[in-house]
């Protein structure tokens, strides 16, 4: 939602936050900054007439985050395939895990991580044709839904490896490192391709959501 | 939130032609009591969901449970957007989904208590009768049956 749309829908008491979407108490890892941003919503509690909308002021903003349609991948002259960067960084992955108690956004696919390799060699199969389903796809969910979440654990996978070792790069720096530098990315960005000329609508109608 | 003139050209397009639902009116409740002593439930639209719970698909209007107590580790983001970058969820789940700023409000006495249960709708909806009509207020049920006096809704 942006406050354009909250001033259609008038919400009895809203705080319009300035941050990029996905990052809606600004900051991670900041628990006084969040508080300030809690300390603000709550805080329209106190107006006895509505609807209240309010802008929640920060000196600085984060830049827009670049996307993988904007830049050129170079992950060929690292000379690892995606299948390679995948096992080279389980260890940084499991190290991850130690480190944040469990918590992971991998798991969508419903594909342990070790097979994470497997997962990309059905990808690379898909995007050259040579493959139409995947034996590690769980009941029920179609080969669209599939690939749209075995993108999204790879890129999690991928990107939480990284921050496992290079804590202290921001949002942006992980994504200009992923999209340009990264067999991943650029697997990914084939599968997208791929997936928008497919015969099937469905497959066809998910390669938007890959990604941009 | 971001604000409209920093999105991307077409980003600003698809946003201003987003169907969105307008109001004449806003159901205003006043506070009965101080936050201090409310109970306060976390409402998110950002498709998260316990592991094992059916994920989110396009143009779901439903909501999930999300026990207070459950582990973190035990959440997932189904949303099927990619209009929102999720990078930062992966490093602190607090920033779209306050789980623990909440209990910290409550040990230090600003909110009175919590609700046993949290919950997740998916947002980027472009048809939200079924929201409207059913799966909103079914929650707003839920919610006055846990005795619920404030909802946090924390967007992506």
């Amino acid at each position: 939602m942006l406050k354009e749309h909250a001033m259609k829908v008038k919400p009895p008491r809203m705080l319009a936050v300035p941050f990029n979407f996905g990052n809606t108490l600004g900051e991670a890892n900041n628990p006084s900054f969040q508080h300030e941003v809690l300390k603000s919503a709550f805080g329209l509690l106190h107006n006895t007439k509505g609807p209240v909308l309010t802008d929640f002021k920060v000196e600085t903003v984060s830049d827009p985050i670049v996307q993988g349609s904007q830049v050129k991948n170079t992950s060929i002259q690292n000379g690892l395939s995606a299948k390679d960067e995948i096992k080279v960084a389980m260890d940084n992955y499991e190290a991850w895990l130690k480190q944040n108690d469990a918590r992971t956004a991998v798991g969508l696919s419903g594909v342990h991580y070790s097979k994470f390799p497997e997962i990309v060699e059905f990808i690379v199969d898909f995007v050259k044709g040579r493959a139409r389903d995947c034996p590690q796809k769980p009941e029920g969910v179609s080969v669209a839904r599939f690939l749209r979440y075995c993108v999204d654990d790879l890129k999690a996978f991928t990107f939480e490896s990284k921050m496992a070792s290079d804590r202290q790069l921001n949002v942006n720096e992980l994504h200009q490192w992923f999209w340009i530098e990264t067999a991943v990315a650029a697997l990914i960005m084939d599968l997208k391709e791929s997936m928008s000329k497919h015969s099937e609508n469905d497959i066809k109608a998910e390669a938007f959501g890959i990604a941009r | 939130m971001p604000i409209m003139e920093r999105l991307s050209k077409s980003m600003q397009k698809r946003m201003l032609e987003w169907p969105c639902n307008e109001y004449e009116n806003t159901p205003w409740t006043p506070m009965s009591k101080p936050l201090s002593e409310s109970k306060v439930a976390l409402v998110s639209t950002a498709g998260f969901h316990v592991r094992e719970d059916r994920p989110f698909v396009g143009g779901d209007t439903s909501y999930r449970i999300i026990p207070r107590t459950t582990n973190p580790a035990n959440i997932i983001q189904s949303h099927t957007s990619i209009g929102f970058d999720r990078t930062e969820t992966f490093r602190d789940i607090n920033i779209t989904y306050p789980v623990d700023r909440l209990e910290e409000l409550v040990g230090q006495g600003e909110i009175g208590s919590l609700s046993d249960n949290y919950y997740s709708f998916m947002g980027a909806l472009s048809d939200v009768s079924q929201l409207v009509g059913h799966f909103g207020p079914k929650l707003a049920e839920n919610l006055k049956t846990e005795g619920v006096d404030v909802v946090l809704l924390v967007p992506t």
